[in-house]
């Protein structure tokens, strides 16, 4: 957009400008669960303007209204609704509309290229639009070429603009995201695609950033010299639930590993951006997983472990084995739980090892970067009175407590000098207890204002591939054997000895 | 926001007439020493709020509790007493609050000090004692302007004032003009109009409506005065407008009209207020194009809201200050000089 709008002011927040969001896959689960509530949370706002329209476009056959109605029962189901939505859903009204047909095919699109003049010419969308791809991945490149090759890819002015969104799993390994990427890149330019992982539109996962990059304490000792090193844990509680068959093609690896893991190492380690812009952020996350060292097949048997939960008890219930889930191979050896040692090669990580850890079924759900720092090179105490003390830690929780723990050493009270470990907690809600945006309201207003900044670029993608190839490889040539945990407990025996060959342990979150 | 807040007890409370500062401070110490939920305080600055009666202390308090924990902060209301005669004394309630929302318990404190005889030509010397270390001193003034030789001035970094809750005066816009050369100043008439200048902002989204604003020729703007006046000079500053561009009319409620003309075609961008439900229509009509209309609802205005919208601004807001020298333009009122930001050291 060449002129700037005089009447907005950065302290307020942007409306969005008028725009058709199209969503592919508009009868599934992640439409009325995650997208339809944030569009009515943004409406409630009001940060969509007069004439924001939906169009659906889906397998399943619907008309408009029952689209609408089918959309608005189940967010009000989900915990929307109410009094105030409902201006939201009849201001909508006229801007929903529904396409039923095949994704390959071109009569679906011959459709929906009518349903779009209509809704330009009577709704002023002028042109915009902001499709979402929320079908399986499957899908996904029937869809891409289908928008290509029907003209719906360029916006048909110059001042207006045609997105598109795309959900993970992005490719099932790097070849795949590579040819994904060219479906992609023969109908869209890479400026119009925005790669979404919700984990970026959380607040906390932000205010990382903001607390490296704002605050001069941090970073002096945010390297080699004074980090010995960094655990990243991202854990459920939850097993596979329904999603049995769909976990039984991807794995931790792909599920949580090569997306919110390696965005969350890179935002940990990335180097300060120049400007917090989309160029500025993401070109230093590239860096950051580009010095990740990739390991060779006999690396993977030492540096990496993958497990799967056996039955057992979390939070008070007995829970089943992950084979037993449904719509799991009974002799399955998909890993419900990845741990590696990782390496990153720069003038500031240089030989201080990361940490990952994911799984499912753990006895408790939460993300966190630990950073744990060295010891003092002399410790002016006596053994006797320094039990109690551990290594200087800094951790930032993500979920579910968000905030910033420190720990550090300090005097117990009394007549003997005794050293102890006291943690500092800082509850970001407690300081902050706003009403924070969810994450998806957050990414969808960003696409549709034309923020890139917390979207992920093609070559991040290909950079988190390039890690987790080896490993995927690897597993599927055998060579590594498949540990086992019980439910409920913080992985396998095999994971602990990862850190106890180091002379570390895990942190328990 | 109000509703929500059904959280938050009173954990501990202390009073006592004719106190020192010294004492009040002991109790404060000692309240949170008792209170094991009290050892942990998270705030962001010190509220000080200047009254002239208990029934405005009250109110004021009442709008911290809504505030809940959204700025936790020290809030300080000193009531002045205006009695002349009276001798110089401080009497003083002290409470220590939790506000409980989903595990996390953070506290915050309120001190509300009646202040008689001479001193209370020196709060600043009353209140400086209980503002938290190194954190910003906000001053609220719900119902009136300082003046510009206020010592409390002095004591803070930043100055709240309502200018429709000031009694008519005539110059009120002038007076803030003048504040805001000694301090940063936000106005709640201002921060309540967020929304509308929102709204009216996101008309010109797109690239078939933004081109329109480099061709407004008229704008109506009707309202009560103060708002009028603050919304026709955001749009004249903004747009760069003549003042005879710029049309004000009295009225219960808002409502906006911006007239333009671009490459021969004519748009019509209108937000009003229809009665007095909460009900927002905006319009775009653009020759040629679709008449694009919306309803929306607008979030009721609870005074904690604005309070809140007002503490999260820390620094210059230049909006503010444009919009206040393009009001007075429009009111006939005349600067005491240029609107220049205040002096930060």
């Amino acid at each position: 957009m060449s002129v700037e709008n005089p009447l907005h002011e950065p302290t307020l927040e942007r409306v969005a400008p008028p725009a058709v969001l199209v969503v592919f896959g508009a009868s599934g689960d992640l439409t009325s669960r995650k997208l339809m509530p944030a569009i009515e949370r943004l409406a409630l706002r009001h940060l969509l303007p007069g004439g924001f329209s939906v169009v659906g476009v889906g397998r399943t056959p619907m008309g408009d209204d029952e689209f609408r109605e089918r959309m608005r029962t189940l967010v009000s189901e989900g915990g929307g609704g109410g009094d105030e939505a409902t201006h939201v859903w009849d201001s909508l009204a006229g801007g929903f509309r529904y396409v039923a047909g095949g994704y390959a095919d071109a009569d679906t699109y011959t459709r929906l290229r009518q349903v779009l003049a209509e809704l330009d010419r009577e709704r002023g969308t002028s042109g915009n639009r902001l499709y979402y791809l929320a079908t399986p991945p499957a899908v996904f490149s029937d869809i891409v070429a289908a928008l290509g090759e029907s003209g719906l890819n360029r916006p048909d002015t110059d001042d207006g603009f045609v997105r598109i969104v795309i959900e993970k799993p992005y490719g099932h390994d790097e070849a795949s995201a590579a040819a994904l990427d060219a479906t992609m890149h023969a109908s869209f330019d890479e400026s119009q695609v925005y790669r979404i992982d919700h984990y970026l539109g959380k607040e906390t996962v932000q205010n990382v950033l903001a607390l490296r990059f704002a605050n001069a304490i941090f970073e002096p000792v945010w390297n080699r010299r004074y980090v010995d090193h960094v655990q990243i844990t991202v854990t459920e509680s939850l097993g596979v639930g329904h999603r049995g068959g769909f976990y039984e093609t991807a794995g931790a690896l792909r599920d949580i590993v090569q997306n919110h893991v390696m965005q969350v190492l890179a935002l940990t380690l990335m180097e300060p951006p120049a400007a917090f812009d989309a160029h500025g952020i993401r070109d230093e996350k590239v860096k950051a997983l580009r010095a990740v060292d990739v390991f060779g097949p006999e690396q993977v048997a030492t540096e990496v472990v993958r497990a799967q939960y056996r039955r057992g008890w979390v939070q008070g219930e007995e829970v089943p084995g992950y084979r037993e889930e449904e719509g799991v191979d009974p002799h399955s050896v998909t890993e419900t739980y990845v741990a590696m040692r990782l390496h990153v090669d720069n003038w500031r990580w240089a030989g201080v090892p990361v940490y990952v850890r994911t799984g499912k079924r753990l006895p408790k759900r939460v993300t966190e970067v630990a950073m744990q720092f060295k010891e003092v090179p002399h410790l002016p105490f006596a053994a006797s009175q320094t039990e109690g003390l551990g290594p200087d830690l800094l951790v930032l929780r993500i979920q579910p407590d968000e905030g910033i723990t420190l720990r550090f050493g300090a005097k117990v009270p009394g007549q003997a000098f005794q050293v102890r470990s006291v943690s500092m907690d800082f509850f970001y809600g407690a300081a902050f207890l706003e009403e924070t945006p969810e994450a998806y309201e957050r990414l969808l207003l960003d696409a549709l204002v034309g923020d890139p900044t917390l979207f992920i670029r093609a070559d991040e993608v290909e950079q988190a591939w390039r890690i987790c190839d080896p490993v995927l490889s690897a597993w599927e040539e055998g060579d590594a054997p498949l540990a086992r945990y019980e439910a409920g407990t913080w992985g396998p025996a095999e994971a602990d000895r990862l850190l106890e060959d180091d002379g570390r342990k895990w942190r328990k979150p | 926001m109000a509703e929500a807040v059904t959280d938050t007890s009173t954990i501990a409370s202390w009073e006592g007439d004719d106190v020192t500062v010294t004492q009040i401070e002991a109790a404060l110490t000692e309240l949170r020493r008792n209170e094991q939920r009290a050892a942990v305080r998270t705030s962001v600055l010190t509220l000080v709020a200047v009254v002239s009666d208990r029934g405005q202390a009250d109110a004021a308090l009442d709008v911290v509790y809504h505030l809940g924990a959204r700025h936790p902060s020290r809030t300080i209301v000193v009531v002045v007493d205006d009695d002349a005669d009276a001798s110089s004394g401080i009497d003083a309630n002290a409470s220590v609050h939790v506000v409980e929302r989903q595990g996390t318990a953070i506290c915050y404190e309120n001190v509300v000090l009646r202040v008689s005889g001479p001193a209370r030509h020196h709060l600043d010397s009353v209140v400086e004692p209980f503002t938290l270390p190194d954190l910003p001193v906000v001053l609220w003034m719900p119902s009136r302007l300082p003046a510009t030789g206020d010592p409390l001035l002095a004591a803070a970094d930043r100055l709240v004032v309502d200018s429709r809750a000031v009694p008519e005066g005539g110059d009120v816009l002038t007076r803030i003009v003048a504040l805001s050369r000694r301090l940063y100043v936000t106005d709640l008439s201002w921060i309540r109009l967020a929304p509308w200048r929102t709204l009216l902002a996101g008309l010109f989204e797109g690239g078939l409506n933004r081109p329109f604003l480099s061709g407004v020729y008229e704008v109506q703007v009707a309202g009560n005065r103060g708002p009028r006046h603050l919304l026709g000079g955001w749009l004249m500053q903004s747009l760069n407008l003549h003042r005879d561009a710029v049309s004000l009319t009295p009225a219960e409620h808002v409502s906006i009209r911006l007239s333009a003309a671009i490459d021969g075609r004519r748009g019509e961008f209108v937000v009003e207020r229809a009665g007095a439900e909460r009900i927002i229509e905006s319009c775009i009509d653009i020759d040629g194009g679709p008449c694009v209309r919306q309803t929306l609802r607008m979030r009721r205005q609870w005074p904690a809201l604005s309070l809140a919208g007002a503490l999260t601004r820390v620094g210059d807001d230049v909006t503010y200050r444009r919009a206040l020298a393009g009001a007075l333009e429009l009111a006939g009122e005349r600067p005491p000089s240029s609107v220049t930001a205040p002096a930060v050291s």
